[in-house]
């Protein structure tokens, strides 16, 4: 049993190796990792930014020790940038540095047609692995022992590109038109798209993988989350920023807080030696959670109240 | 235990949870893997691979919480669910919620036809409630089951029957008594309806006993049996009479539309926008295609001794063109206008920029309503605004005129809903003839049908000449082909 099958065994194990990676997660989390695995289809986690979800590759390429390819999707995106390109510097290089050599090979040609035919016998050297570029796709079909591969933002790339990535996603291949198909080595990637659903995903996409939404966290696990990840936190004050933080969730705000500020806001207080929340100081620090100024005016009168009841939670 | 999963996936597509047969067989893959046994694994697991959005997943944990609420009643039966009938489990499910009498524990029979069993034992449980003695052995086999008084034996027949009457073919929901007596009459009860009549006219008490007994107990059947037929018609059958109403919708005058039904059509609304958004969402790309640029190929190939390598092609960038719509929101069009403004806003992804006017006397923009409130909130407050007065399409269109002609352009598409009803007023065609010489396209759309348009104060007689198209449009399909032909054009 390798070393990965041992951590993938069950959702519990999976569970704990992430706590001990600092990334607490839901069961649901966990379950997605091991149907992923075990299932070898790629996941496709949707939720609001800040969630957590491009942590989620990292932290699992971390944990299962396998190199974390990334691609960041963005519009224009094209196969010529995920895929693969062929290196014409390279071409073209060679075909000045062999010019000497096409003599010899042509030695005796006679006329057109046999020349041709003498330089067929060459193949396509030129087109061939040697010359091709691996980009982020193609790279993570190449990894001899798998890979985590994170297709980070597909909502942001074109139609077009999502097409592009059915083949990869459902039989873990691309087809290249020169060289032919190329197949996952022995252990194919384990593919995380990530989506903050500015626009739909295709049904097409979204069959071929299993679907995760990761909702903000609830008190405890926000909790728990912070604990893991500015241990040095008192407890009394973790408690009253994640009353805080949730407590602002509820509110109409043009961007909530997501676990990402929360961990900042709490980094930030521990930074100013905080004991506990109070409006003041809420009120200077409030530009780490919030990130509108429309937000922070609205919110403005109502800081004493919400402290006082984060505070008496 | 494929079959426990099919039927709980054809609950979920009666649900509105759209899944693929390839869904489906991941599903299994994916149930072979985790197995049946622990139930919030076996949810967590199976709504990673079934709902897609989140709305779907909503519905998913509800459905579950549904079909799966006989885990709830006895761990003991989770191994077994795994060859048992569908049908079979969710009728438990519907028992285990109203749960009044002597319900036993322990295993369920395997098998449907057990019903031989003795029951002996059951009698002394009621005879001590009758008071009065003794009571007679039940001669129907319906009879005899029913005594038996075991609940679990019971459903078991219940799904069989309902299994032999053909039940999950049930429609509509007019079928529900008739299904009831179907499956009733599947398990005998004719001759137990024979042996209660013949047990009346008894001289023998006991036997007058029985009857009455089992006259009660049929009842409860009854009362057992449409509350079965029900939970599975709302499993597999609602959504039969959901689409039969669905269809009605999209085809009913938009006028006549009662107020019930608002929130359902907008979601017909929504969901024909969506299947518009993805016809016309992709956009069609220019480069890597049309001319060859070739100043800046040379330049790019600069590097590379002159020779072509990168070719470089001139890319059109297409500005986002512009949709006015101007509706008339008095009286008599406001249903119309209330429905075509939900078409455009839920097109939003697609749609080029939309800007709104509303009028019945004075025109107004709307456009930032629509920006800031969501969709009902913004049709509710247009039509408060705006409704009401009387028509007045010459006032209207000088209002469109001072406040928005210099933003109008050749890539403009001016949409115009009213039934041009114009109280004997100035029509003001001319400012119609402006809009029409200045814009890509007008359009007109007139909810009334086609022959009215020139009757009474209709003046659309005198319109027609300045626009590009006037369809008449009173139903959502109208709608649905008039905003695909609009998105056809304006892209």
């Amino acid at each position: 049993m390798t070393e990965i099958q041992k951590l993938a065994e069950s959702v519990d194990s999976l569970k704990n190796n992430f706590e001990e990676h600092r990334y607490i997660c839901s069961n649901q989390i966990a379950t997605s990792v091991y149907l992923a695995y075990h299932l070898r289809k790629p996941v496709l986690i949707e939720g609001p930014p800040g969630v957590g979800k491009t942590e989620l590759a990292k932290t699992t390429a971390d944990m299962f020790q396998l190199p974390l390819i990334r691609l960041q999707c963005y519009e224009g995106l094209d196969e010529a940038k995920a895929i693969y390109e062929w290196k014409y510097g390279k071409q073209l290089l060679y075909t000045q540095v062999l010019k000497e050599t096409l003599d010899e090979v042509l030695q005796g040609a006679q006329g057109f047609a046999e020349s041709v035919n003498r330089l067929h016998e060459f193949g396509d050297i030129f087109f061939s692995q040697e010359f091709m570029e691996p980009r982020p796709l193609l790279k993570a079909l190449q990894e001899e022992d798998g890979c985590v591969l994170l297709i980070d933002e597909v909502d942001k790339s074109d139609h077009e590109f999502e097409s592009l990535l059915l083949e990869i996603l459902s039989d873990f291949q691309v087809s290249i038109p020169e060289i032919g198909t190329v197949k996952a080595r022995r252990e194919p990637p384990m593919v995380f798209l990530t989506s903050n659903n500015t626009r739909e995903i295709s049904d097409a996409l979204k069959r071929r993988c299993l679907h995760l939404y990761i909702p903000f966290p609830d008190m405890e696990l926000e909790q728990r989350i912070i604990h893991a990840r500015v241990p040095e936190i008192p407890e009394q004050l973790r408690k009253q920023l994640v009353a805080f933080i949730q407590e602002l969730r509820d509110m109409d705000l043009k961007k909530v807080p997501a676990i990402s500020e929360t961990i900042d806001w709490a980094r930030t207080l521990l930074l100013l030696h905080t004991e506990s929340l109070d409006p003041d100081l809420v009120r200077e620090t409030l530009n780490v959670i919030l990130k509108f100024q429309e937000d922070i005016d609205n919110i403005n009168t109502d800081i004493p109240s919400i402290t006082n009841k984060a505070v008496n939670a | 235990m494929d079959r426990t999963l099919t039927s709980f996936i054809s609950a979920l597509r009666t649900a509105e949870v759209r899944i693929s047969p390839a869904e489906t067989l991941d599903a299994l893959s994916a149930v072979e893997l985790t197995g049946y046994h622990d139930r919030e694994f076996l949810k967590n697991t199976l709504s990673l691979v079934l709902p897609k959005t989140l709305d779907e997943k909503e519905t998913f944990d509800n459905t579950f919480e549904e079909f799966f609420k006989f885990h709830d009643i006895s761990g003991a039966r989770l191994t077994d669910s795994e060859e048992g009938e569908p049908e079979e489990e969710s009728e438990n499910s519907a028992e285990g919620s109203g749960t009044g009498q002597g319900l036993r524990s322990g295993s369920p029979p395997r098998g449907t036809s057990a019903s031989g069993e003795a029951g002996e034992d059951s009698e002394e449980d009621f005879a001590e409630n009758l008071g009065h003695g003794p009571l007679a052995e039940p001669s129907s086999r319906l009879g005899a089951l029913l005594m038996q008084n075991d609940r679990v034996e019971l459903n078991v027949q219940v799904a069989a029957a309902a299994k032999e009457v053909k039940l999950q073919e049930i429609q509509v929901f007019t079928q529900k008594g008739l299904y009831t007596r179907r499956i009733l009459e599947e398990m005998g009860l004719a001759e137990l309806q024979r042996e209660i009549n013949s047990a009346k006219t008894s001289e023998d008490l006991p036997v007058r006993r029985l009857g009455r007994e089992l006259k009660h107990r049929q009842d409860w059947l009854r009362e057992q049996v449409r509350d079965y037929v029900e939970k599975q018609f709302l499993l597999y059958a609602d959504a039969h009479g959901f689409k039969l109403r669905e269809e009605l919708l999209r085809k009913v005058k938009l006028s006549n539309i009662e107020h019930r039904n608002f929130r359902l059509v907008q979601e017909i609304v929504y969901r024909m926008a969506k299947k518009l958004v993805s016809l016309h969402s992709r956009r069609k790309k220019v480069y890597k295609r049309g001319v060859l640029n070739v100043s800046r190929t040379l330049r790019k190939n600069m590097s590379y001794d002159g020779h072509i390598f990168d070719l470089h092609w001139k890319s059109v960038k297409v500005d986002r063109p512009c949709v006015f719509a101007i509706c008339d929101v008095s009286g008599s069009v406001a249903n119309y206008a209330r429905f075509m403004l939900m078409f455009l806003y839920s097109l939003e992804e697609v749609m080029p920029k939309v800007r709104s006017f509303a009028f019945s006397s004075d025109l107004g923009e709307v456009t930032e309503l629509f920006e800031r409130n969501s969709l009902e909130d913004a049709i509710a407050k247009t039509l408060r605004d705006f409704g009401g007065g009387s028509t007045d399409y010459g006032q209207a269109l000088l209002d469109f005129r001072k406040k928005c002609m210099s933003d109008i352009d050749n890539r403009t598409t001016v949409i115009i809903l009213g039934d041009a009803r114009n109280n004997y007023g100035d029509a003001q065609q001319n400012v119609l003839k402006e809009l029409y010489d200045m814009s890509k396209r007008v359009i007109w759309l007139n909810p009334e049908s086609r022959s009215t348009w020139n009757t009474g104060d209709a003046i659309m007689r005198k319109y027609t000449p300045y626009v590009h198209q006037a369809e008449e449009c009173n139903s959502l399909i109208h709608l649905e082909r008039v905003v695909g032909n609009l998105l056809r054009t304006v892209q």
